[in-house]
């Protein structure tokens, strides 16, 4: 028998379980549709005649002129070229990505400090375990939530007579990926600090780092930052899962599948070597406060 | 069953153990003794494989122990101090117990659970909640979750700490009743009037050192500078104490009513010698108690002065 892979599994039944009956991820899932359904609504209002006009709609222009100043022009063309839901995708994600991680960072603190890891790991189990079972647990409501937004935009889709567009679904097997890469950054940042608390700031800080780094690869390109050491974006933005989401992105633009590929695998080895590097640090700290 | 060989664990410049050699066969139960502070719960916890030794090695069940031996860690049973608070509160005693059994991969453990509910008798609460549990019933329900898997041992770190007497009673019970099954059992703790009422064997572990490993009976006579023996007469005589205190192997003597207490040298019976003096004095013993150091003096007397005491008597200092 292999227990790590037994211990995961018990483990992650009952951490699923437990998502299940709690009411944060209920919480967590109806913010994300209702910020879906707004932004989609917000779209629907935004259309006249001439096709999209961001000036009907006083939230949309706010947005448009936010993500055009980040990313670029061609970004928000290419948002909006099907419709309002790859961006209400990616809106919509947002807080269920930071429901996921966060919770799993303070029960991770939490659990290790009260002594609840440690009485898991006294049998064939071991710290690695719980964190893999805790992976296992945020994926599961990944596919969850995709499969909710799923449903939820088609419905709003068939109603106001608009289609998910390929870059849609594309889009959902890309936020797999990334969701995955953060989970890893939320499992590092519980390893490393002794505290729920410290854990959730430094996952937020790495986070936050990696988008005003992806952010800011704009903003010189456009000029707006010169502070901003260019040699140092360029190190930082190999560990950034942003880097590659925004590849993986406008792979599918430009219809080159192999790229498309190459950087969801990239994601994905980014995140075996983050968990690699948690399982070691963990193996030597021990799961003792 | 469990050997170790020069452990040792520093934390920076802190030795927490300190080349601490252990050897536990098959069968007993075990006490490790030592105050707040000594080095118990560090040594458990590299016993357990939480944590690496910083030099040292473990053997288990006649294999080389590390973190990694999952296999090895499955035949261990572990009763924490403490239920972890907050913790599956919302779990039935059943389900709580159904999870670890899943932990452990058992197939069907729905009729081991019954049974170990049953025999620590909290079957009747099988269907209650955790969060409604009193101390007692948390710690009983605790060793039913490390006995689940039939493990060979059973490690208690403070197992009756902050328990009412009858909960003491109850666990004291069921550690014993395990022991007599052929569980080998190694109890942590600083309550040491209650180790000596159940641990076949101890360890005195103290600032990081182990100061003895023996059997409790062995440890205690070589621990004891005197032997007091307590005579009970019908009335003493002024002078007697005086008198007696004059015997050439009598230490010292104190009265407490009718009772004269002797200290004699701990090598040899002196009885005879007590009783004939006492009877060439028209005085008849009614009773002769021989009353032996208990755990509680002997720790006091090896952490206290344990470097001399030790030399000879299987320790290490």
């Amino acid at each position: 028998m292999n227990y790590r892979l037994n211990a995961v599994k018990a483990i992650s039944r009952r951490k699923i379980f437990e998502t299940f009956i709690t009411p944060g991820f209920y919480i967590a899932l109806s913010v994300s549709l209702l910020l879906g359904y707004f932004l989609i609504n917000g779209f629907i209002n935004s259309i006249d005649s001439s096709g999209l006009n961001y000036g009907l709609n006083p939230v949309y222009e706010l947005i448009a002129k936010s993500l055009s100043g980040a990313f670029g022009d061609t970004f928000v063309i290419k948002l909006f070229s099907e419709g309002p839901f790859l961006f209400a995708l990616y809106i919509a994600y947002i807080p269920f990505l930071l429901y996921l991680t966060i919770s799993s960072v303070f029960k991770f603190g939490f659990e290790k400090k009260v002594g609840a890891i440690e009485l898991l790991v006294y049998g064939p189990s071991d710290g690695t375990s719980y964190f893999l079972a805790s992976l296992v647990k945020d994926i599961v409501f990944t596919f969850v939530f995709l499969g909710a937004v799923l449903v939820f935009f088609w419905i709003t889709a068939i109603v106001n007579n608009m289609v998910l567009g390929p870059e849609f679904f594309y889009s959902c097997i890309v936020i797999l990926f990334l969701s995955l890469a953060f989970f890893s950054y939320g499992i590092i940042s519980s390893v490393v600090t002794d505290s729920a608390v410290s854990g959730i700031a430094l996952f937020l800080g790495i986070s936050i780092f990696f988008i005003i780094l992806q952010m800011g690869s704009f903003a010189i390109i456009s000029g707006y930052v010169t502070n901003l050491s260019n040699v140092l974006a360029w190190i930082v933005k190999w560990v950034s899962p942003l880097f590659y989401w925004h590849l993986a992105l406008s792979s599918i633009g430009y219809g080159n599948g192999g790229v498309f590929v190459v950087n969801l695998f990239l994601l994905l080895l980014l995140s075996i070597v983050i968990l690699v590097i948690s399982h070691l640090v963990l193996k030597a700290r021990g799961v003792r406060v | 069953m469990i050997q170790t060989e020069g452990l040792t664990k520093k934390y920076g410049d802190f030795t927490a153990v300190d080349n601490v050699d252990l050897s536990i066969p098959a069968g007993e139960i075990y006490g490790f003794l030592g105050p707040n502070g000594a080095g118990k719960t560090s040594t458990i916890m590299m016993l357990l494989g939480i944590t690496s030794p910083t030099a040292g090695r473990i053997e288990l069940f006649g294999e080389e122990y590390t973190s990694g031996r999952l296999d090895l860690r499955r035949r261990i049973g572990v009763v924490p101090e403490k239920h972890p608070v907050g913790m599956w509160s919302w779990m039935t005693a059943g389900e709580y117990l159904s999870f670890f059994a899943d932990i452990f991969g058992l197939k069907n453990p729905g009729k081991r659970i019954e049974d170990l509910l049953t025999q620590v008798k909290l079957i009747g609460v099988a269907n209650k909640r955790i969060s409604e549990f009193s101390r007692g019933m948390l710690q009983k329900l605790s060793i039913v979750r490390a006995l689940l898997h039939d493990p060979d041992i059973l490690f208690l770190d403070e197992p009756i700490s902050g328990l009412d007497p009858i909960g003491i009673k109850q666990v004291r019970d069921l550690i014993i009743a395990e022991n007599r099954e052929g569980r080998t059992i190694f109890i942590s703790s600083h309550l040491l009037s209650e180790m000596e009422k159940i641990c076949h064997r101890v360890a005195i572990i103290f600032n990081g050192k182990l100061l003895a490993e023996d059997s409790m009976d062995v440890l205690l006579l070589k621990l004891a500078r005197d032997r007091e023996i307590d005579i009970d007469l019908e009335e003493v005589p002024d002078g007697l104490a005086e008198e007696i205190e004059k015997l050439d192997f009598v230490n010292s003597v104190s009265v407490t009513e009718t009772t004269i207490a002797v200290k004699v040298p701990k090598e040899g019976d002196y009885r005879k010698d007590i009783s004939r003096f006492l009877i060439k004095k028209e005085l008849i013993p009614l009773q002769f108690k021989e009353k032996s150091i208990s755990l509680e003096e002997a720790f006091v007397t090896i952490t206290q002065d344990n470097v001399k005491l030790l030399a000879g008597v299987g320790g290490k200092a």
